[in-house]
C-alpha cells in the first residue's frame, strides 16, 4: 500500500527534478549554425512578388545548409505584422525576413503620423538583395501623350489635372510619382487603391491617367496595346522593353527600384550571419533560382552585405525626404 | 476560334487521367474546406499553393479552382444545419436555410443547394467560355464612382430584405458599416484601432457572422425550458418535394445571371450577389412573409447567385490578369511560377492551360454534384443527435473556425462578442443580417466615393455625368421613392377618412 | 419602458461614442472627405434613426415582458467562450476544448457520463489531428499539448 502511495510522489519528483536539470544546463556557447530549421518570414500572403523570390531561394539553400528551409507568410497591416516576428524572434540566425519596400517606409510614416514605431530597420541587418526591377511609368492609350515630354508638358499645363493610381497611400508605388513630381516641378493628383491589382485595372479602365508599376504586371498590355509605357524609373533600359527609355536618359535625374532583399536580426552572431551569406550567395547563383527569377520575368540584381547596406542609407534619406513633402494626406 | 472546337480540345486535356485526379482531388478538399467552419477557400488556397509549386500550369490551376469552387459548393452546409456561416457568402443561407432545418426540411434545403450550385456553376462556366474577355471588359467599366453608385444602389435594396421593420434594418446597415470603418483608411490614418495590430486590417467578417448567427442561436437556444424539438428526418424527405422544385426553379435562374453578371466586379461581389438575390426573390415572391420562416427561394437563389459569381470572378484574372480577389491574386500566382501569364495574351500563348481549365470546371461541377448529393443523407443525421450533446460541440467548432481563420484568439474575442451582441439583437427584435452586410461594403463603399471626390476634384457631378453610375444612383431614387410612398399610403389608408 | 426605446437609447450612445472617438481624426469636408467624414456622417444616420425608433417605439413590447429563462445558460456559453480566448494558447488547444466540452456536456447539460467523457477527449483530439494535417496551426500547450 505504502509503496503504491508512494509511486507517483517519487515520479512526480523525478519529474520536476528533470525539468530543474534542463533548465540548468547551459546553452552551449558555439553551437554549429543552423542548429535546426531556418524559417524565412513573408510579411506578405503567398504568391505575392516576395513570396515568389523567397520560395525558390529556401529550395536552393536548404541543399547548401543541410537543414530545412520553411519559407512562412505573416501577412497583417501591410508588411508590418511578419515584420514585428522577425524583430522579436531569438537572433541566432534561424529566423529570416523578406524585405520589400515597406521595410523602409513604415517606421517614417509611423513617426510622421506620430505613432509608435512598430519596429525600426536599426533592428536589422542585411544579408544580400536579390532582385531590383525598375519601375515603369505607364499611361492609358486613351490619353494624347506618346512620349514623357508630352506628358510633362500637359501636367505643366494643368496642375493636379494628371492623376495616377497607387497600391495604397505610401505604398512602394506612391513614392515614385511623388519623386518625379518633385524633380520635374509638376503636381499630380494621387489617387490611392487598395492594392496593385486594383491600381492596374483602374488604369487599364481609364479611371486614372498613369502608374507607376513593376514591369511583371503590366508587359503583356503593353505589348498588346492595352497600356502605352513612356519611361521606366531604372540605371537603364529594360531588355523587355528596349524602346522605353529610362528618366535619367530623358533628363530628370531619379532612379527607383522595387529591390527585393532578405535581411536578419541584427544581433545574430557573426558566425552565422557568414553561414547565411554565403549560402544565398551561392542560392542566388544556382540554376533552380534563376530559372524562377526568368519565369518571373525579374532580372537577378544580387548584392552582397556591404553593398547592400550602403543603399539602405541612401533609401531612407530618399524616403525620409520624399515623406516630408507628400506630408499627411487626407 | 470556334467554341465549340476549343471546348473539345480543353476536355481532351481536363480528362487526361492525371489532370482528372487534380480535378477531383480539388473538388474534394474544396467540399471539406467549405463544410468546415472558418477554414474558407482562401484559407486553403494559400496552404495549398505552394504545393502546387512543383506541378505544371494547367494541374495547378486545375487543383486550386477545384478548391475555390468546391467551397463555395460545401458553404451552406453548417449555414443549413447549424446556423453557422462556412463562409461569408453563406450568411443569408442561414436565414431561410436554418429555418427550413427546424422544421425537418434540411435535406431538401441541402439538396437544392447543391442542385442550385451545379447549375449555376455549370452555366455560368458555359457563359465564361464565350464571354470571359467581354465580360472582364465590362468589369473595367467600374470604376470609383460607379462602385460608389452600385453599392448605394445595393445598399437601398438590401433594405428591402428585412422581413419586419426597415426603420430597424437601416439602423442595423449603419452599425454595420461603423464597424467597417475600423482599421486603416486609405490616407493611412489609423482609425478605431486603440494601437491594436490587429484592428489594422479592421473587423473580419468571419468572427462576427459567426458570432451574430452560430453563436447567438446557441445561446437563444440552449437554456429554453423546453428544448427545440428536434425532427427527425426520415429517408423520403430528403428529396425536395414538387412545390419546393418548382419553387426554386425561378431562384436559381435568377441567381445564376445576377451572380455572373456582378461575380467578374472586384471586391466582395459574391457577397452582394447572395443578399441581392436573397432581395429579389422575396421582393418577387407572392407571400414575402414566409422568407425567414424556412421559404426555399431563400436558399435556392442565393447559392445559385454566389456559385455562379465564383466563376465569372475567373474572367478578369484569365483574360486581362487583374485578380479581382485574394484567391484570384494565388491563382495567378500559381500560373506565374510556370511562365503562364494570364491576360490578353493568354488564350493564344497557352491554349492548353486556358481551355484545359475551362473544361476542367465543368468536369468539377459533375464531380461536386456527384460527391455532394450522397452527403446530404450523411449529413442530415447529425441532426438526430439531441440538441444538449450537440450544441457544446457546435461550440467547440465555432472556436476553432474563428482561430484557424488568422490563427490569433483576439478573433475568437470578437466572436464572442459578437455572439452576445446577437442574442441582445433577437430579444430586442433586430435582425443581424444587416450588420454583416454593412461590414462587407464599407471598406469599398468608401474608398469608391473618396477616390471619384478626388478624381472630380471635389465635385458630385461625376456621378451623374457617367451613364453607369447615373443609371444605379437613379434606380437606388426609384426605389427609395416607391418605398417612401408605400409608406405614405399606408398611412393615409390608416388614418381616420 | 418599451423595448424600442432602450434599443433606441443604446443606439444613440453608440452614434455618440463614434463622434467622440472620431474628434482627433481629419474630418475634411464635402469636397474632400477625410478619414472621419464617413464615420461621422455615418453616426448622424443611426443617430436620427435612433431618434425615429425612439419617438415611434411606444407601442413596442415593454422591455419586463422579456424572457430571460436561458439566460443563465447563455452566460455560461459566454464564459466557456471567454475561457478560450484566455487559455487557447496558453494550455493549448486539446486541453482548452477538452475542459470547455466537460463543463458544456458533464456539469450544465448532464449527459450520460460515457458519452459526456468520450465526447469531451475525443473530439478534441480528432479534430486537432484532422485540422493540422489541413495545414492550420492549432496551438499547443506546455508538455506539448
Amino acid at each position: 500500500m505504502t509503496r503504491l502511495r508512494q509511486a507517483p510522489v517519487t515520479v512526480l519528483a523525478l519529474f520536476l527534478g528533470a525539468l530543474v536539470a534542463l533548465a540548468a544546463v547551459p546553452a552551449p556557447a558555439q553551437e554549429p549554425f543552423p542548429s535546426r530549421p531556418v524559417q524565412i518570414v513573408v510579411p506578405l500572403p503567398p504568391g505575392g512578388a516576395a513570396d515568389l523570390h523567397a520560395r525558390p531561394l529556401a529550395q536552393a539553400m536548404e541543399r547548401l545548409l543541410k537543414q530545412p528551409v520553411v519559407v512562412v507568410n505573416k501577412p497583417g497591416a501591410g508588411s508590418v505584422l511578419g515584420t514585428v516576428a522577425v524583430a522579436n524572434s531569438r537572433a541566432d540566425g534561424h529566423t529570416l525576413l523578406i524585405a520589400m519596400p515597406g521595410f523602409f517606409i513604415n517606421p517614417p510614416v509611423d513617426a510622421l503620423f506620430g505613432r509608435p514605431p512598430k519596429f525600426t530597420i536599426a533592428q536589422f541587418t542585411p544579408i544580400a538583395r536579390l532582385s531590383a526591377d525598375p519601375l515603369v511609368l505607364v499611361v492609358h492609350p486613351g490619353r494624347p501623350w506618346k512620349t514623357f515630354a508630352e506628358l510633362l508638358a500637359d501636367a505643366k499645363r494643368r496642375p493636379g489635372g494628371v492623376t495616377y493610381g497607387t497600391a495604397g497611400a505610401y505604398s512602394g508605388l506612391h513614392f515614385p510619382m511623388e519623386i518625379l513630381a518633385v524633380a520635374t516641378g509638376i503636381t499630380l493628383s494621387h489617387v490611392p487603391y487598395s492594392g496593385a491589382g486594383p491600381a492596374v485595372a483602374a488604369l487599364l479602365g481609364g479611371h486614372v491617367d498613369a502608374m507607376a508599376s513593376g514591369p511583371g504586371p503590366v508587359l503583356s498590355h503593353v505589348k498588346t496595346g492595352g497600356l502605352r509605357a513612356l519611361a521606366t524609373w531604372g540605371t537603364s533600359r529594360l531588355p523587355a522593353l528596349p524602346d522605353v527609355p529610362t528618366l535619367k536618359e530623358l533628363g530628370v535625374d531619379v532612379e527607383y527600384l522595387l529591390p527585393v532583399r532578405i535581411v536578419a536580426r541584427k544581433e545574430t552572431p557573426p558566425a552565422a550571419l557568414q553561414v547565411i551569406r554565403d549560402a544565398v550567395r551561392q542560392a542566388v547563383g544556382s540554376p533552380e533560382f534563376a530559372g524562377a527569377m526568368a519565369k518571373l520575368g525579374t532580372a537577378i540584381a544580387y548584392l552582397g552585405a556591404d553593398e547592400d547596406l550602403a543603399l539602405w542609407e541612401k533609401e531612407t534619406r530618399l524616403i525620409n525626404q520624399t515623406l516630408q513633402r507628400i506630408g499627411k494626406i487626407q | 476560334m470556334d467554341p465549340v472546337h476549343d471546348l473539345l480540345f480543353g476536355l481532351s486535356i481536363a480528362l487526361q487521367p492525371e489532370n482528372f485526379i487534380y480535378s477531383f482531388l480539388g473538388c474534394v478538399i474544396g467540399t471539406i474546406v467549405g463544410v468546415l467552419p472558418g477554414i474558407g477557400p482562401l484559407a486553403a488556397v494559400s496552404l495549398l499553393l505552394p504545393g502546387t509549386f512543383g506541378l505544371d500550369a494547367t494541374k495547378a490551376v486545375i487543383l486550386l479552382g477545384g478548391i475555390y469552387y468546391g467551397a463555395m459548393y460545401g458553404g451552406s452546409t453548417t449555414s443549413i444545419l447549424m446556423r453557422i456561416p462556412g463562409e461569408a457568402a453563406s450568411i443569408v443561407t442561414c436565414l431561410d436555410g436554418y429555418a427550413m432545418a427546424q422544421k425537418g426540411r434540411a435535406g431538401p434545403a441541402l439538396m437544392i443547394a447543391a442542385i442550385g450550385s451545379f447549375v449555376a456553376g455549370t452555366l455560368a462556366v458555359a457563359a465564361l467560355t464565350v464571354l470571359a474577355p467581354l465580360l472582364a471588359r465590362f468589369a473595367l467599366r467600374f470604376g470609383p464612382p460607379e462602385y460608389t453608385a452600385l453599392l448605394l444602389f445595393g445598399l437601398v435594396v438590401l433594405s428591402y430584405m428585412s422581413g419586419r421593420s426597415m426603420l430597424k434594418a437601416l439602423a442595423m446597415v449603419t452599425v454595420g458599416l461603423l464597424l467597417g470603418m475600423i482599421g486603416v483608411d486609405l490616407a493611412a490614418h489609423m482609425r478605431f484601432t486603440y494601437g491594436l495590430a490587429e484592428l489594422v486590417d479592421g473587423i473580419g467578417i468571419v468572427p462576427v457572422a459567426v458570432g451574430l448567427f452560430g453563436l447567438s442561436e446557441i445561446l437563444t437556444t440552449a437554456g429554453k425550458a423546453t428544448p427545440p424539438q428536434v425532427y427527425k428526418p426520415r429517408l423520403r424527405d430528403l428529396s425536395p418535394s414538387r412545390e419546393e422544385w418548382r419553387a426554386s426553379v425561378g431562384p436559381i435562374g435568377r441567381g445564376t445571371v445576377l451572380g455572373f453578371a456582378v461575380g467578374a466586379l472586384p471586391g466582395p461581389a459574391h457577397i452582394i450577389s447572395s443578399f441581392a438575390s436573397y432581395a429579389l426573390e422575396r421582393r418577387l415572391s407572392r407571400h414575402p412573409e414566409r422568407f425567414g420562416e424556412g421559404a426555399i427561394e431563400g436558399v435556392a437563389g442565393p447559392e445559385s447567385a454566389n456559385n455562379a459569381a465564383a466563376q465569372a470572378a475567373f474572367a478578369p484574372m484569365l483574360a486581362l490578369g487583374v485578380p479581382s480577389n485574394a484567391i484570384m491574386a494565388m491563382m495567378m500566382a500559381a500560373m506565374m511560377i510556370h511562365g503562364v501569364l494570364p491576360g490578353p495574351l493568354l488564350i493564344r500563348q497557352n491554349p492548353e492551360v486556358f481551355w484545359g481549365f475551362m473544361a476542367s470546371m465543368y468536369v468539377g461541377n459533375v464531380v461536386l454534384l456527384i460527391l455532394n448529393l450522397p452527403l446530404v443523407g450523411l449529413f442530415v443525421n447529425l441532426l438526430r443527435i439531441p440538441y444538449r450533446t450537440l450544441y457544446p460541440l457546435i461550440v467547440l467548432f465555432c472556436v476553432l473556425g474563428v482561430y484557424a481563420v488568422r490563427g490569433s484568439v483576439f478573433e475568437v474575442g470578437i466572436m464572442t462578442v459578437m455572439g452576445l451582441v446577437g442574442y441582445l439583437l433577437r430579444k430586442f427584435d433586430f435582425e443581424a443580417a444587416p450588420i454583416g452586410i454593412g461590414l462587407v461594403l464599407a471598406p469599398t463603399l468608401e474608398i469608391s466615393l473618396r477616390q471619384s471626390l478626388i478624381l472630380s476634384r471635389g465635385s458630385y457631378v461625376i456621378f451623374l455625368a457617367r451613364p453607369i453610375a447615373a443609371t444605379l444612383l437613379a434606380a437606388a431614387a426609384a426605389v427609395l421613392l416607391l418605398a417612401l410612398l408605400s409608406v405614405v399610403r399606408r398611412a393615409l389608408r390608416s388614418a381616420p377618412a | 419602458m418599451t423595448i424600442d426605446r432602450v434599443s433606441a437609447v443604446v443606439l444613440l450612445a453608440l452614434a455618440l461614442l463614434v463622434f467622440w472617438e472620431s474628434r482627433s481624426l481629419p474630418l475634411g469636408g464635402l469636397a474632400r472627405p477625410g478619414p472621419a467624414f464617413l464615420p461621422v456622417v455615418l453616426a448622424s444616420l443611426l443617430a436620427m434613426l435612433a431618434l425615429v425608433i425612439l419617438a415611434r417605439g411606444g407601442r413596442s413590447a415593454r422591455l419586463a415582458s422579456l424572457q430571460w429563462s436561458e439566460a443563465r445558460h447563455a452566460a455560461v456559453v459566454l464564459v466557456t467562450c471567454v475561457f478560450a480566448v484566455v487559455a487557447l494558447e496558453r494550455l493549448g488547444y486539446r486541453i482548452t476544448m477538452a475542459v470547455i466540452l466537460l463543463v458544456l456536456l458533464l456539469v450544465i447539460e448532464r449527459n450520460r457520463p460515457v458519452v459526456a467523457l468520450s465526447l469531451a477527449l475525443g473530439v478534441p483530439l480528432v479534430s486537432y489531428w484532422f485540422f493540422t494535417r489541413l495545414g492550420v496551426l492549432l496551438p499547443t500547450g506546455p508538455l506539448g499539448f
